[in-house]
């Protein structure tokens, strides 16, 4: 659906995806009135140096803002409202204060919200919510805490973890312990090579890797006025801290949505989208973490990244406005973590097998290509920037559409 | 005062080369035209060379993200960089390339420092 370069467009989500579509489609001429509702009381930001700049303290707030106060977006920020819900039909949506924003279309970018352990029983002991790494409220929330001589226990094997890890160490930590739920981190989605790699360099400076088994528990205790934390692993064996962090991946912010027409996908209640964004109930658009397009409902990119957040959200701008079609690009991640800089990109999550090109794991210098039915469909660099970045751009120009091309259906759906 | 950054034997066509004698580092870059020029090598946005960058049309896109950087301007072209690169010029002696560093300010990331 194309609008008029003079309709209202309402944004519900003032984040990374919420303000490149607002981006987007001023950039593409939309001449009317864009209205952008966030729910935090800050401008919008970006969230990558949560877990690394921003949590040591080496950037502030206003570095990680998305707008340019220099030369701002001509949009109308709605700041510190939650939405509650969807009508179709006058289009719109209703805030917290009771309010009714109406619009002839609405782009959905709400995100997602991080998960964290349940109690280990309502019996033992107290439950004490852990550190989560979502918003800037949660890193504010960590970097305000006194880690200095604690004992850290960092659950989850993601690149969020792993940073957060890292973090941790250079901010003084008594002992990191990170509870992966797999013996080598992101053995399972990048191989072997990758995540010895990984574990080599967060062993160098100290980092403990807790055994394999999955965390399933949080309990909390107190040992006279020094609060205590146990992490309960599958099995039943547990591990102590002081300072408990959840980086075990977010669910989409979706709950608003239940009693409206938008179809939602039955595991994750994330928006089920075309691959042009467009949502079941006509002028209705989402993207970002609280989307699944098509491609990601058949297994063809991931989901949850930064890339895809940006890239969706041209595509959106560009629908809208009736601007030339953008295409998705090679998937693609990164994450520093001490002198490690990884770069991932293509199709790695659906690969079935890997080889190393150059380097090894003990240099923290690998490149790795992925493999699927004997095709290349991706690559990993550690600390090789310009590999990455030729390997993205030969893909671009080569196969503009390769989301398209490669859909075979055989590539099972991800369970998100 | 112009200072031999390195020798153009040294440059690979399409290519940069991170010079870090100098604070902040400089880029110089070969491009596939003939061209030699001369910018800051770390991206406004975070820390990352862009000597490894992809070149093409005389500019270098950051290889960490999208943004790209115009090798005769320093000018950027989308987020997430907000900022421009210095440009220093740059002239042949031989094969000596000299380069004459801006009296600019640089625009280094948030968090980097010159050291």
């Amino acid at each position: 659906m194309t609008v008029t370069p003079d309709c209202r467009i309402l944004i519900v989500g003032a984040g990374l995806a919420g303000y490149h579509t607002a981006r987007g489609l001023r950039a593409h001429g939309h001449t009317g009135p864009i209205t952008v509702i966030g729910e935090e009381n800050r401008p919008a930001y970006d969230r990558p140096a949560l877990s690394k700049a921003y949590l040591t303290g080496a950037v502030c707030e206003e570095d990680l803002r998305l707008d340019d106060p220099e030369n701002p977006l001509d949009v109308a920020w709605v700041s510190g409202r939650g939405v509650v819900g969807l009508s179709e039909r006058p289009l719109g949506v209703r805030t917290d204060d009771g309010a009714f924003h109406e619009a002839d279309a609405v782009v959905v970018t709400t995100g997602a919200s991080a998960c964290t352990l349940p109690p280990a029983s309502a019996e033992e002991g107290s439950y004490v919510r852990p550190y989560v790494l979502r918003s800037m409220e949660d890193a504010l929330a960590l970097r305000d805490a006194n880690l200095h001589g604690a004992d850290v226990v960092v659950v989850g094997g993601g690149f969020l973890a792993l940073e957060t890890a890292a973090t941790c160490v250079g901010r003084g930590a008594e002992s990191v312990t990170v509870a992966a739920g797999e013996d080598y981190p992101g053995e399972k989605r990048l191989g072997r090579p990758v995540a010895e790699a990984i574990r080599i360099a967060h062993e160098a400076r100290g980092v403990r890797f807790a055994p394999g088994a999955r965390a399933e528990a949080l309990r909390t205790a107190y040992v006279g006025d020094t609060m205590r934390h146990e992490v309960v692993l599958a099995g039943g064996a547990t591990l102590g801290a002081h300072v408990v962090i959840c980086a075990i991946g977010a669910q989409p912010r979706t709950d608003w949505l239940r009693e409206s027409g938008i179809r939602l996908t039955h595991d994750t209640s994330a928006i089920l989208c075309d691959d042009a964004g467009a949502a079941s109930v006509p002028g209705v658009y989402a993207a970002g973490d609280c989307a699944q397009w098509a491609s990601h409902s058949s297994g063809l990119r991931p989901v949850g990244h930064w890339q895809e957040a940006v890239e969706e959200a041209a595509v959106v701008s560009a629908a809208l406005t009736g601007a030339a079609p953008v295409s998705l690009q090679e998937p693609y991640f990164w994450s520093d973590q001490f002198d490690l800089r990884i770069q991932g990109a293509g199709r790695i999550h659906s690969a079935d097998h890997h080889e190393v090109l150059e380097g090894t794991p003990e240099e923290g210098n690998l490149l790795v290509r992925y493999l699927r039915d004997g095709e290349e469909t991706g690559i990993l660099g550690i600390n090789r920037l310009r590999d990455v970045k030729c390997w993205r751009k030969r893909r671009q120009i080569s196969a503009p559409a390769s989301q398209t091309s490669a859909a075979s259906g055989r590539i099972a759906t991800l369970s998100r | 005062m112009a200072f031999k950054a390195c020798s153009l034997n040294d440059l690979t066509p399409g290519e940069g080369l991170r010079i870090d004698s100098v604070s902040p580092p400089i880029a110089v870059f070969l491009t596939d035209e003939g061209t030699v020029h001369a910018i800051d090598d770390t991206c406004t946005h975070q820390d990352a060379s862009l000597a490894a960058g992809w070149v093409e049309d005389c500019r270098v896109e950051c290889p960490l993200h999208e943004s790209t950087f115009s090798l005769i301007s320093g000018e950027v072209d989308q987020p997430p960089a907000k900022r421009g690169v210095r440009v220093h010029e740059v002239e042949l002696d031989g094969d000596d390339v000299l380069v004459e560093l801006s009296e600019k300010a640089p625009q280094l990331p948030p968090g980097v420092t010159l050291s």
